[in-house]
């Protein structure tokens, strides 16, 4: 019953007219930057990370968690309304969604998307008070060793699940590391891999890498194959629906619910697995005129998916908040705002932070109900906001890209490093290695280093440590399993066992 | 056309190949200032530089053997298009001379230009539209960022 009492007292907290006004910026911006193409939430955070220096804690976060909600939410009116795969996570929206839209159900696919993610957000987000207590309970207990052993599980996680290809998986985990090396050691004051440039002492700022791989990277890579024929958005009035259209739709918003949370509590369970299963679980369910829909544009195909992508959004802030463990690029951008304020997520900030905690989470409920009003009447606008000149909007991206980074320390030293992670970002996205861990990989690198340090003193060198937790010995394992998978797929696969993709952890 | 996929890929694996390389022979120059228990500032870098190496070697070994990954799909993005050196060459070219000249023409001109100059190379179609869209982004970024969000920015040549 504490927690209730809590979040209550987080609801009064970010019930306050500024809190409430950060909110309403927040979605209005998360939901801005999730129908733009090109440009998504975790961009979005790390450029606004420069106002942790004036902003108090709560009113950040209550405005970072309509970011993040409001970045869901665009993401949908993006593939119903554009035929084309934009943030993976919504790439199954767009199968069913498009088609609906096409066949002049745009409306109705809209709502099914915007009010199956009020109704799946806000039961995750309920279940995220619920489960975050228990998870902090059980991880009160856990040694710098389970605090290595997690992270080791989150890197190998996110790696092998979020890549096609394991190898390139590990390649941008590797690439993160690396650039989370640079800079002087915490502990011991030496500097690594700076060579010689004095301006690298301090490390490469999250902000820089994250908006060098998102931002210019996308533009660099879009300039190499820009689409010149202008976009094709199909026309939309307000989103609304039928009474047959909400009896087809709920059973499939709680489905998508009761798959997207667990998924995305998982290390590196993300949003993909989720919603594919919930297509596939709908398209199997599909009975009468659905199934003569389904291919063709049925709504239970985009209610499905849609619950799917916004409850693991809210299942990402589980492990998040309670162990301090990223799943997601934009968790990891959040994960980095909490170091900028001095607050390192766990179960202590339960116990020493309850109010900016319980705000956040308040927030959430408000965003999400912020969300569904601001999305039903104004589709229209949204879809016109779609229609923005690609080259003006390329242009417009690099343009905050070099005013974000350039703002960090009033140095142009910085713009060249951000050119330089541009390139890398550009490459990244023509070869097919996946963005997520090598952000992941920064950020919780050097955390993965201070709990190794720790484990092994406390250890007195001995390695043995590492293992000598239960916990940190099945977290271990489980990081082997998660390297093996892929592997131990292809030999399956190859003997013509198991074709269809699982997730294996 | 997976032939003509691997060879420029090749390049970012001997990349990956070559900074683990590096990592490893960059922390031999740290002192190992290590207290007596536990491990000091090189232990780490030395896991990354050599888990690097090995990831590298396979990732190599992986596109010597026709290995590819798939280019990202994105909204904007046509595929299957051969990359267009041109532009990235010019919009590398602009964003460079951007960040040397702006601390010498100030935020306000150089932002103003360097979002013209993209915009004309994305292919822009009116280039009076793009200018007045260019000025009127420099001066409202300026103006919100410096006197409404106390963000430092630099006035250049212009009398500010």
């Amino acid at each position: 019953m504490t927690s209730l009492q809590l979040l209550l007292d987080g609801f009064a907290a970010a019930l306050t007219p500024v809190n409430l006004l950060y909110a309403l910026i927040g979605v209005t911006l998360g939901t801005l930057v999730g129908v733009l193409p090109g440009i998504g939430p975790a961009m979005t955070v790390a450029l606004l990370l420069p106002i942790t220096f004036t902003v108090p804690p709560a009113s950040a976060f209550i405005m970072f968690a309509g970011i993040y909600y409001g970045g869901m939410y665009g993401g949908s009116t993006t593939s119903i309304l554009l035929n084309t795969p934009g943030e993976s996570s919504s790439m199954i929206t767009a199968l069913e969604g498009n088609k609906m839209a096409r066949r002049g159900r745009a409306a109705q696919a809209l709502a099914t998307a915007a009010i199956g993610s009020f109704v799946a957000g806000t039961i995750a987000t309920a279940l995220l008070v619920v489960a975050a207590p228990a998870v902090v309970s059980f991880a009160i207990a856990f040694g710098p060793e389970d605090y290595f052993a997690l992270a080791i599980l989150a890197f190998t996680a996110v790696s092998s699940v979020l890549s096609r290809s394991i190898v390139r998986g590990l390649a941008s985990l590797g690439l993160g590391l690396v650039i989370g090396l640079i800079g002087i050691d915490q502990q011991t004051g030496q500097a690594r891999l700076t060579m010689g440039i004095p301006q690298l002492l301090d490390g490469i700022d999250v902000v820089i890498v994250a908006v060098g791989l998102f931002a210019l990277g996308e533009a660099l890579y879009v300039a190499s194959r820009l689409r010149h024929a202008p976009p094709e958005v199909v026309p939309v009035g307000r989103a609304w629906m039928g009474r047959s259209d909400w009896r087809r739709s709920w059973l499939p918003w709680l489905r998508g619910t009761a798959l997207g949370f667990p998924f995305g509590a998982l290390p590196g369970g993300g949003a993909e697995i989720p919603t594919f299963l919930s297509y596939a679980a709908e398209k199997r369910l599909a009975r009468g005129v659905a199934r003569e829909e389904y291919g063709k544009g049925a709504i239970e195909g985009v209610a499905g998916p849609e619950a799917a992508n916004n409850a693991s959004a809210a299942g990402t802030l589980v492990p998040l908040l309670t162990l301090g463990l990223p799943t997601s690029a934009t968790a990891a951008i959040l994960l980095a705002a909490f170091q900028q304020y001095g607050l390192q997520p766990g179960p202590q900030l339960f116990d020493h932070n309850p109010a900016l905690v319980w705000g956040m989470i308040a927030s959430l409920f408000i965003g999400n109900t912020m969300l569904l009003v601001l999305n039903l009447p104004m589709a229209p606008l949204w879809a016109r906001v779609l229609r923005i000149p690609r080259p003006y909007l390329y242009a417009g991206i690099v343009l905050f890209a070099a005013l974000g980074v350039y703002a960090l320390n009033g140095s142009v030293v910085d713009l060249f490093v951000l050119y330089v992670l541009g390139l890398l970002g550009y490459a990244m996205r023509r070869f097919g290695l996946p963005v997520a861990p090598a952000v992941i990989g920064m950020i919780l690198g050097p955390m993965a280093e201070i709990q190794l340090r720790r484990a092994l003193a406390i250890g007195a060198g001995d390695v043995s440590v590492l293992v000598r937790s239960p916990i940190a010995a099945v977290l271990l394992a489980l990081s082997a399993l998660a390297l093996l998978a892929p592997v131990l797929r292809k030999l399956l696969a190859r003997r013509g066992l198991a074709p269809a993709p699982s997730n294996d952890e | 056309m997976i032939g003509r996929w691997w060879r420029p890929e090749l390049g970012l694996a001997v990349v990956v190949l070559v900074l683990g390389v590096l990592v490893v022979v960059g922390t031999l120059d740290v002192s190992a200032a290590a207290s007596q228990l536990g491990i000091g500032p090189r232990f780490f870098p030395m896991l990354v530089g050599g888990a690097m190496v090995v990831v590298g070697l396979f990732y190599v070994a992986d596109v010597l053997r026709g290995g590819h990954g798939d280019p990202e799909e994105s909204e904007d993005v046509d595929a299957e298009a051969p990359a267009d050196w041109r532009s990235v060459g010019l919009v590398s070219g602009i964003f460079l001379a951007f960040a040397a000249l702006l601390d010498l023409l100030g935020w306000i001109i150089g932002a103003s230009l360097l979002f013209f100059a993209l915009s004309i190379v994305l292919g822009a179609e009116h280039r009076l539209r793009a200018a007045v869209v260019a000025v009127v982004l420099g001066l409202v970024t300026y103006l919100l960022f410096v006197k409404g969000l106390g963000v430092s920015l630099p006035g250049g040549v212009l009398p500010l």
